[in-house]
């Protein structure tokens, strides 16, 4: 069973990845990563509480973390570069999956965010 | 012994004076929380006596000094959103995602009795006569109740406490014994706002307390959510007292699935609205009629996505279905799907004798479908509160109709269809206060009256919307001349 299969899941798992973003790249010396990464940690916890929708509440299919195994030992600048490529398709992947348009729009800026600090390495 | 949970009267929380105590659990883990006080008339009194002494100085406060205290209101619930969610799954036994929901959609009652200002202004008109002037003007009435259910601990009493002191008046609640919890925490927030004393009070307890609420004669008038005999009892105890009364009851809500709708999609609604909260709300979906050819299409999909429902304890956020309420609960749900087998129904997903590994003392019953439902029989006609759907077969659209308009509820009804021609005679015809088009819990937002019809309510103006300043004020006409 996948396991992220409900609005919460997909939002508490983004909010916990954010949250180890911001240690990892505390660790890499990073601060300017790290604050960004604790910014959309605090967006995401807005998204999860401001646009539940208790009558649209529907299970969610095909989405596992188990998909997203992220190396956060490695800082160098290709570790980083596949951290941030592998969260943007996290990202990429959970935004369809999210029934409220907020939420969804809030994960995809994450995803973009994150697309973007891939390609900058 | 658990702690003792207090009632809050006139701004300070007390032990109530009753004898008798009601032990709270979680219906997941079993674990004993807290113990509720089953208060006395005394207690009752003694609130009724704060929130009538309280009246003359907080209907003088001004208006938006009232809206004020509401938006300090919201901030402190979104500020402990999280904590209030994690109580609401302790104490009731539904998923994180729906305890969240809860949560939001109380905050929505919030951000509604803001608007007072708007909301409670009134009209006039000039020169009725010559020199005569004549308006309106919206007053407060008074000491108002709510009497709460289990099923919504949170989100319920907001339908009802913030519109009614936004109005000026003042307010006693009294929550179910079975989940007291969410409302102690409520009471803590409102303790924050420093409102005067006596505006709010919480009294603790079961059948001896709202008795003595709906029988005091200072109490103006009470809001009561349960079930459809208690609710009878409520307005007619209230009404014989002088009292202004909405009773929200029960329901058999049904929903029709027409051959055009998209199966698979509505399947995955329609399962949100029979199992979410584990059933346990009055507008959840309790029968699907399939019409036509839907209804074996609609059968073998239903089944095939119910099976894969995870059931478990709610703070685990992959749980996509929580407990339900008791062990009693759980007696009483798998006794009505055994009378259900005996009349000659179809178990499709039978989830009696449910357990969840590590929670053995849980309230578990899984996700149960039930095939080949005949009209009349219980499983019709009954409501259950719990996860089990029905599923009946109609003829054609005029069948699906006339099977809904025969319950003798009237809380909710929804259709599936691509066709705006039958949504709109669905919307035209059928017999329920809430109406959904593709979508299966009709639940209105806060600021729509929450409708109801038949056995589903008893009263005039409903709860929440602009029914809710009716309820809540008295009109008084000025008619004015200076010569």
């Amino acid at each position: 069973m996948a396991s992220l299969n409900t609005f919460g899941a997909i939002l508490s798992y983004a909010i916990g990845l954010e949250s180890r973003l911001h240690d990892y790249y505390v660790g890499a010396g990073q601060t300017e990563r790290a604050k960004a990464a604790d910014k959309r940690r605090k967006k995401l916890e807005r998204a999860r509480r401001e646009n539940i929708v208790e009558i649209t509440l529907e299970p969610i299919e095909g989405l596992d973390e188990a998909d997203y195994a992220f190396d956060l030992d490695d800082s160098s600048d290709s570790g980083q570069a596949a951290v941030e490529q592998l969260a943007a398709q996290f990202y990429q992947d959970a935004a369809p999956k999210i029934n409220v348009r907020a939420a969804q729009r809030a994960l995809e800026r994450c995803g973009q965010e994150h697309a973007r600090l891939a390609d900058r390495r | 012994m658990s702690r003792i949970i207090k009632n809050y009267i006139d701004g300070e929380w007390l032990e109530s004076d009753g004898s008798e105590f009601i032990p709270v659990h979680n219906p997941a883990t079993g674990e004993l929380l807290a113990t509720c006080p089953d208060s006395i008339a005394g207690d009752v009194a003694q609130a009724v006596q704060a929130a009538k002494d309280g009246f003359e100085e907080w209907r003088s406060t001004p208006v938006l000094n009232r809206a004020q205290y509401m938006h300090h209101f919201k901030v402190l619930v979104e500020d402990n959103f999280d904590e209030i969610s994690q109580i609401v799954v302790k104490e009731h036994g539904k998923t994180l995602d729906e305890a969240r929901g809860e949560v939001r959609r109380g905050i929505e009652s919030i951000d509604f009795a803001m608007s007072v200002p708007v909301l409670m202004r009134s009209d006039g008109l000039e020169d009725i006569s010559s020199g005569i002037d004549e308006t309106t003007v919206r007053q407060p009435a008074g000491v108002f109740a709510a009497i709460t259910p289990f099923n919504f601990p949170f989100m319920v009493p907001l339908w009802f406490l913030p519109t009614a002191i936004a109005c000026g008046n003042t307010f006693i609640l009294k929550p179910s014994p079975q989940t007291p919890l969410s409302a102690e925490f409520l009471f803590e927030l409102l303790d924050e706002l420093d409102l005067p004393e006596g505006v709010v009070n919480l009294v603790h307890g079961g059948v001896p307390a709202a008795t003595a609420l709906m029988e005091h004669p200072d109490v103006t008038g009470v809001s009561f959510v349960g079930s459809s005999p208690v609710a009878k009892i409520v307005y007619e105890t209230c009404t014989r007292n002088g009292k202004r009364v909405q009773a929200q009851g029960g329901a058999k809500n049904y929903i029709a699935v027409m051959p055009d709708a998209n199966i698979e999609a509505s399947v995955k609604n329609i399962l949100g609205a029979a199992y979410g909260c584990a059933g346990q709300r009055c507008l959840a979906a309790a029968v699907a009629v399939g019409v036509g050819d839907a209804y074996d299409q609609l059968k073998d999909e239903l089944a095939k996505q119910a099976v894969n429902l995870k059931v478990g304890y709610g703070l685990d956020e992959t749980t996509q279905m929580g407990t339900v309420i008791s062990d009693a609960a759980k007696e009483r749900i798998e006794t009505m799907i055994a009378q259900s087998a005996a009349e000659g129904a179809e178990v499709v997903v039978d989830g009696r004798g449910f357990s969840v590994d590590g929670y053995e003392n849980g309230a578990w019953v899984g996700p149960t479908l039930i095939a080949n439902v005949q009209p009349q029989t219980s499983m019709a006609t009954e409501e259950v509160f719990g996860p089990v759907l029905a599923l009946m077969k109609a003829d054609d659209f005029e069948d699906a109709v006339e099977m809904i308009n025969e319950s003798r509820y009237g809380n909710a009804a929804s259709i599936f269809t691509g066709s705006g021609k039958l949504a709109r005679e669905f919307k035209y015809s059928v017999n329920a206060g809430n109406i959904g088009v593709n979508i299966g819990v009709a639940a209105p937002s806060a600021s729509f009256p929450f409708g109801g019809q038949k056995d589903s309510f008893f009263g005039d103006l409903h709860g929440q919307g602009m029914d809710s300043i009716e309820f809540y004020t008295e009109r008084k006409i000025v008619i004015e001349r200076w010569v």
